[in-house]
């Protein structure tokens, strides 16, 4: 019994301990109540640094907790894993970054407090979807992620497409959520739980019921909207083209990702426990149709794009097909190489959009002629975006490189007849090279207007920096990595 | 042998230190680059030595393979980073190190005027170099694989290297700049297929180690028709690389970089790179005879077409290049026979002479090409023109370069007892011998050696064109502003190579035919080893009937070539009508062959990606908008309010929902999958 003032010390430890599980969240959400208060004092600078902290230290935590290979769950609503270590560490590095990039925007400074407070909420909304063990913590997370999107897309007051772009971004948003309300519902009528475990094996039975059939479909569809799967795509290119482009980072590296568990938690626990039993055939093709399209679509509607973040758009939604392989296969091997490339797709993904972010607060446009001749304006941030494209692109020995070779192996390795798809998906790539390539050339090749330096803030210098080293080592020597995402994805399927 | 793995890494490390402090030394980093490329060469003379001599590992025909490092292991699967030596690897690490330091030694006088590039020049090429002699010592075809792409990214900024400012003004710069998409684009497409042969490979060895694919226990475990799919999917980057039929067409534009650049890739590296993954691959290729016909008819038409397309062509360096094409397809065809003369015979089989021959030629091309395309640089360097009509008359003024070029010429056209005599006259006669041995599909063999003593009799003449052309008769514009013979640093060179030129031929005599051979032993694959060798191939040469037939074309070839364009007895209009004969201009456009890829390119990948665009414009908005429209009428004015698109973007979703449960459906009802 410990006591101090004749206070008993020992309940903090037990609040300590119960809340551990979710204490890099509970930082975020203190910081997400304090942040604001200090928006309203008169140095506002203070904002982004404490912001920073706060980010820092739950990201800080969270590789310890990973690093510790802490389990534990809070109120059997969101439990801990590896895997949920794995997804949070990806969340905290994107808002890391992006609160990074923020810390010189001068376009957030007049509501800065809530422009950081909005993003830790939609962290803290991610990061319960990654532990969630029951649909409705999953749907309130989601929830708490998108509408929190919703205004930050806004964030640009004054500038008509940032509206324009938040309105279409909830209007979308708010069909999609009514499409997998229904289906959440449907399941829950025939379940009568609302434990994702209960809801797997109702969906490993594979009892095709047109009720079955239509509740699958709806979740699909809801869901597939955060992913921007075609056909539930068209707001992705209309939405990271007039968010802030710091906010569009967030959406492209870090909210699609949330997509992803999403599936990953309802379908592909399912098809693993119905492996036995031969997996669920029909809905496995029905991912392997949609990733095939998925990616096809985003890599040859990204060729004519003219604007930069139109095509970044655009590849993330082929990215996203290639992902979508690992719902098709589902094996454990796939799931980490899956894990593998949305880490690796955070750096460069993300690391092309900070560079866009970079250039834009030096007035430069978005079109990709507006990157003529920046190999003489900008040296570095022009190798890094080269270094982005060609990781994309996938070639070696970057990290895209690395984790495309291991996602697609995953499926050519795996039972069935998997091998057209990553034909496809390697058709897909070469294919894709033509558009990176054309930003290359356009910085490299072609001949600017100035050759007038252009100077990129610290803040970015350093942003880009991180992501340009990631992208490199992660090609170069994947094996800790690696490890994590193994442990991920075995942890994962330790749930089934 | 174990710190062969440094061969590489010295011009790779010379890469990083020009690339960032190049113009902070003398020479913009040549003498780096220079300096690491004589360490590459030395370090290959004591691995070759060691393995030879004192391993002991050579008189067993095995591999020197020490346990990788593992780079990455996943479930059953592991990619390894190590190094295999065996003769071959010997072979091409001496002859490409040892042309590079040629070549290197004779950048420092080509490259002097170029300035503040000279920094990306050097640096360029030490990449290059090192992803060559990396790609050399491979130990699994992924390692290859991530060398090969390198040399490719590497010819594209070499090639482009005169991308802008060229010296011959922007017309120029703007054909170096697509020249060097063009060699990348092309090549990229037979590297897409050699992707998909690794994955297939990986898929049905569960390993791309030599060790692994080379073993004859494994393959008995795999099914054939995977091995063959592999293969002929690796052939596909042989393609591509090795400049082939139908991707022969890169090559030639490729011109457009310095012409050091084209002697690296031409003599040394690159293309070469395409020959050494047939000869490394042997073992999988001589599972399957179709395998190895497919390879040696691809070689057999790609040496006759490219010959032709030689014969009237104006440019110095494009003459060069279409002789590397033609020259290659010749080795590509003798590895081919080799291995499909192995591939029938069921059982062992001593020492294929198709390999020797593909492998030996390829060694001596190197040294003669290299001689080669160094003069054409002298001369250009001097005259300041590739335009044959231009010169004429040079030998007077450039006596080394005339003479060194002339004994690359009679090399090449296989002049006896130069070095192309000896390994051309065994490329024919691996050819002949399906036909001899009278193999099933000997017919065709037949008929590819028809293409190649054709292709003798064009070789030798439009060679001696060329020279003639150059440096007899009367000089024209560019040749009278000539200022004399180039530095020493480019015409000790020229003089070194010249020798090899004209003796590297020789090495068969003592004893090369023991290094370069493949046999198949007990179902052991063995390259190279004592008491396996070929024949006494030297003597075999001078033996065989159908040497004096190829000997007699390439006196005449040059007999001809020297009436039309020394003694002018000929009239050469006479055959081309003045140039409007069909064919001239069907040779000149290269058999049409660059519109049929832009027809094909721009039809297929620009339509197809426009006409999904339009599909996604117009079809698919345009049809969300008439249900759109039909659901809400009449909502003009809420419409202005709004953007319009939104509601599209809804309606998809929709319609996109419904389209998932049809095809869900039909899964369900239908799929059974």
């Amino acid at each position: 019994m410990m006591d101090l003032f004749g206070l008993d010390l020992t309940i903090i430890n037990d609040v300590v301990k119960e809340l551990m599980p979710i204490m890099p969240q509970v930082i975020l959400i203190i910081a997400a109540i304090i942040v604001p208060v200090f928006g309203y004092g008169k140095r506002k600078g203070i904002t982004a640094w404490l912001s920073l902290a706060a980010v820092t230290s739950a990201l800080a935590l969270t590789i310890f907790l990973i690093y510790d290979s802490y389990s534990g769950s809070f109120l059997n609503l969101f439990e801990f894993n590896e895997f949920t270590g794995f997804m949070m560490l990806i969340f905290m590095l994107v808002l890391f970054l992006v609160v990074l990039i923020s810390l010189t925007e001068s376009e957030n400074r007049k509501h800065s407090g809530e422009y950081f407070s909005l993003l830790f909420v939609a962290t803290i909304g991610m990061t319960f979807v990654a532990g969630a063990t029951d649909l409705i913590t999953l749907f309130v997370g989601i929830e708490l992620a998108s509408i929190s999107s919703y205004a930050l897309v806004a964030f640009r007051k004054n500038d008509p497409r940032s509206a324009e772009a938040a309105v279409k971004f909830l209007i979308i948003g708010g069909v999609s959520t009514a499409i997998s309300l229904y289906g959440m519902s449907l399941l829950y009528g025939m379940t009568g739980t609302t434990e994702l475990a209960a809801v797997a094996d109702y969906l490993a039975a594979g009892d095709f019921t047109w009720v079955y059939i239509v509740a699958v479909i709806m979740l699909i569809a809801g869901f597939g909207f955060k992913l921007a799967l075609v056909p539930f795509h068209a707001w992705a290119p209309d939405v990271y083209e007039g968010a802030p482009t710091p906010v569009a980072t967030f959406l492209a590296a870090g909210s699609n990702k949330m997509g992803f568990i999403i599936f990953f938690k309802i379908f592909l626990i399912a098809f693993v426990a119905a492996q036995t039993v031969g997996g669920v055939p029909e809905l496995q093709w029905l991912f392997a149709i949609l990733a095939g399209v998925t990616m096809t679509v985003g890599n040859i509607i990204a060729i004519t794009q003219t604007s930069i973040k139109r095509m970044l758009a655009y590849s993330s939604i082929a990215q996203a097909g290639y992902v979508l392989i690992v719902l098709a296969v589902a094996t454990e091997y796939i799931l980490a190489g899956g894990l593998f490339h949305m880490m690796t797709h955070v750096f460069m993904k993300g690391g092309a959009f900070i560079v866009v972010a970079a250039l834009c607060a030096r007035g430069i446009g978005e079109y990709i002629s507006d990157y003529k001749g920046l190999a003489k304006r900008a040296p570095l941030v022009a190798a890094a975006m080269g270094l982005f494209m060609f990781s994309l692109a996938g070639i070696p020995p970057l990290a895209g490189f690395a984790s495309k070779f291991i996602l697609f192996s995953g499926a050519v390795t795996a039972e069935g007849t998997w091998i057209w798809l990553v034909a496809l998906a390697v058709i897909n790539s070469a294919l894709s090279l033509y558009y990176y390539a054309r930003v290359v050339k356009a910085m490299f090749v072609d001949k600017g207007a100035t050759t007038e330096k252009i100077r990129v803030p610290h803040s970015f210098k350093f942003a880009i920096a991180i992501c340009a080293v990631a992208t490199v080592a992660m090609g170069l020597y994947l094996g800790p990595i690696m490890e994590i995402c193994e442990a991920a994805a075995a942890a994962f399927f330790a749930m089934v | 042998m174990e710190y062969a793995w440094l061969i590489p890494v010295a011009p790779l490390l010379a890469f990083v230190i020009v690339g960032f402090f190049g113009n902070k030394t003398k020479e913009g980093g040549g003498a780096i680059a220079l300096g690491s490329v004589l360490i590459a060469f030395v370090l290959s003379i004591l691995v070759s030595y060691e393995y030879f001599v004192t391993s002991g590992l050579f008189d067993s025909g095995e591999a020197y393979a020490p346990a990788p490092f593992q780079w990455l292991v996943f479930g059953d699967y592991a990619l390894n980073f190590g190094i295999y030596i065996d003769s071959l690897t010997c072979v091409m690490l001496l002859f490409s190190s040892f042309i590079s330091l040629m070549i290197f030694l004779y950048s420092i006088g080509y490259m002097k005027g170029e300035g503040a590039r000279k920094r990306r020049y050097y640096a360029e090429i030490a990449l290059f170099l090192g992803a060559m002699l990396g790609l050399i010592l491979s130990s699994n075809y992924l390692e290859m694989f991530i060398f090969w792409e390198l040399m490719g990214v590497c010819s594209y900024l070499l090639i482009g290297f005169w991308s802008y400012k060229h010296p011959e003004g922007d017309a120029a710069s703007e054909a170096a700049a697509s020249a060097a998409k063009k060699a990348f684009l092309v090549t990229r497409l037979g590297d897409v297929c050699m992707m998909a042969g690794l994955f297939v490979l990986l898929f049905a060895f569960k390993s791309l180690d030599f060790t692994t694919l080379f073993d004859p226990a494994e393959i008995a475990n795999v099914d054939s028709g995977m091995i063959i799919l592999g293969s002929l999917l690796l052939f596909g980057g042989v393609i591509g690389k090795s400049a082939q039929f139908p991707l022969q067409d890169w090559l030639p534009d490729a011109m457009a970089g310095p012409t050091t650049v084209s002697a690296l890739i031409h003599a040394a590296t690159m293309v070469k790179a395409g020959v050494y993954l047939v000869a490394r691959s042997y073992p999988l290729f001589i599972q399957s005879a179709d395998v190895m016909l497919v390879v040696a008819v691809i070689g057999g038409v790609t040496a006759f077409i490219a010959a032709t397309m030689a014969l009237n062509n104006m440019s110095l360096k494009r003459v060069l290049a279409y002789s590397t094409v033609s020259q290659l397809g010749l080795m590509i065809m003798a590895l081919g026979a080799g291995g499909y003369v192995i591939a029938m015979t069921a059982g062992d089989y001593h020492a294929s002479l198709g390999y020797t021959a593909g492998v030996f030629h390829m060694m001596n091309h190197a040294f003669f090409k290299a001689l080669l395309f160094m003069c054409a640089g002298s001369v250009i360097h001097a005259v300041a023109s590739e335009d044959l009509r231009q010169m004429g008359g040079l030998s007077r003024k450039m006596r080394i370069t005339s003479a060194t070029m002339f004994i690359g010429a009679l090399s090449i056209a296989g002049f006896p007892f130069f070095s192309g005599f000896w390994s051309k006259d065994l490329v024919f006669e691996s050819v002949m011998n399906p036909y001899a041995s009278g193999l099933p599909a000997g017919d065709i063999f037949l008929f590819l050696f028809a293409l190649a003593l054709i292709t003798a009799f064009m070789t030798a003449f439009y060679m001696f064109r060329m020279w003639y052309m150059t440096f007899k008769g009367k000089p024209k514009e560019a040749a009278e502003h000539c200022h004399g013979e180039s530095p020493k640093t480019m015409t000790v060179p020229l003089i070194i190579l010249s020798l090899f030129a004209v003796g590297s031929g020789f090495l068969l005599f003592v004893g090369l035919n023991d290094i370069i051979t493949f046999s198949v032993i007990g179902g052991e694959f063995m390259v190279g080893g004592n008491g396996k060798t070929a024949e006494y191939l030297f003597w075999h040469v001078l033996e065989n009937k159908w040497t004096y037939v190829s000997l007699a074309l390439s006196l005449s070839g040059i007999f001809l070539a020297y009436l039309m364009y020394s003694r002018r007895i000929i009239n050469p209009a006479r055959f081309n009508m003045g140039g409007r004969s069909g064919l001239y201009r069907f040779l000149t456009a290269r058999y049409y062959f660059p519109q049929l890829y832009d027809q094909i390119s721009l039809k297929l990948g620009y339509g197809v990606a426009k006409g999904v665009d339009y599909v996604d414009k117009n079809l698919i908005d345009g049809t969300v908008d008439g249900i759109s429209n039909a659901i809400s009428g009449s909502s003009d004015t809420m419409r202005k309010m709004q953007t319009g698109n939104v509601r599209n973007y809804a309606a998809i979703v929709i319609i996109g929902t419904m389209v998932l449960v049809a095809v869900l459906f039909i899964l369900v009802r239908f799929g059974g999958v």
